[in-house]
């Protein structure tokens, strides 16, 4: 729409089976947000936040499985400025979206005030100046 | 014209930060506003992808242009349409639920969403697949 395939690829730097995966993740987890909230007597009102996000916790886990075995794929075919570089920018990305979602996922099981969201909310805040640093580069 | 990607990225950023800036006010209860409020930079950001869309897919009735060139991009533009349809219905039935001015339920208003979801994963499978094995 705004962005062709190839420029969400080429700016976010992940492969295009990560995208789906995450995509995939994100329909999971509001499949589970609809049961848990709207449950009610069926199957969802026992679900626990913690399971209600493990689509989110399993996509990333993939995601750092795929994004490994991509670069040590890419180091033994010599690639190794392109494989560090990937592996970098990558894990920082999920390492970033990880602790956002412990955050909110704690806050919402313990509704203390002292998680407040500006805090949650700040690993979002640093990943969209990495992203807009990445565009510059990209660009 | 078309803009640059450093450009799209901007405008996408900026609303973004924007966003979630008023959002993180809201939840932490700093600022009492109404919540299609909070959505403003939502709103504004979508109208002028639907208006750059539109504005598109009227250039095909321009005097001159030859259909033959189009028949897939045109049905590409349907889709980003109704994907943007979709996602304004969906970020319009929650602010309602928010404020509280409806009681219906949540699976109705994700219904949208789920639709958008499905149409992206169908776009992007048959990337990955299809478009590879040609």
């Amino acid at each position: 729409m705004l962005f062709s395939l190839r420029e969400l690829v080429q700016w976010l730097g992940f492969a295009t089976f990560e995208i789906f995966l995450h995509l995939l993740a994100l329909l999971l987890f509001s499949v589970l947000l609809v049961l848990k909230v709207d449950g009610g007597g069926g199957g969802g009102a026992g679900l626990s936040w913690w399971k209600v996000f493990i689509p989110f916790f399993a996509a990333d886990g993939l995601s750092t499985y795929f994004t490994t075995i991509v670069s040590v794929r890419l180091f033994q075919d010599g690639e190794k400025r392109l494989a560090v570089l990937r592996l970098f920018w990558i894990l920082t990305i999920l390492s970033l979206k990880f602790v956002f979602e412990m955050l909110l996922c704690q806050k919402l099981v313990e509704q203390t005030r002292e998680l407040w969201y500006g805090l949650i909310m700040s690993p979002v805040f640093i990943l969209l100046q990495l992203l807009m640093i990445r565009a510059c580069r990209v660009n | 014209m078309r803009m640059s990607l450093a450009q799209r990225v901007l405008l996408t950023w900026l609303f973004t930060l924007l966003f979630l800036i008023m959002l993180v006010l809201k939840l932490d209860e700093k600022a009492p506003w109404n919540w299609f409020l909070i959505f403003i930079p939502v709103w504004i950001f979508d109208t002028i992808l639907l208006v750059m869309l539109i504005v598109k897919m009227a250039g095909r009735c321009k005097s001159g242009y030859d259909p033959r060139n189009g028949s897939q991009n045109i049905k590409k533009k349907a889709w980003y349409l109704i994907a943007m349809l979709l996602k304004l219905a969906f970020c319009l039935a929650l602010c309602a639920k928010l404020q509280q001015f409806t009681e219906m339920k949540l699976v109705y208003i994700f219904i949208p969403l789920w639709a958008l979801l499905v149409g992206g994963m169908i776009e992007l499978g048959y990337n990955i697949f299809y478009v590879r094995r040609d």
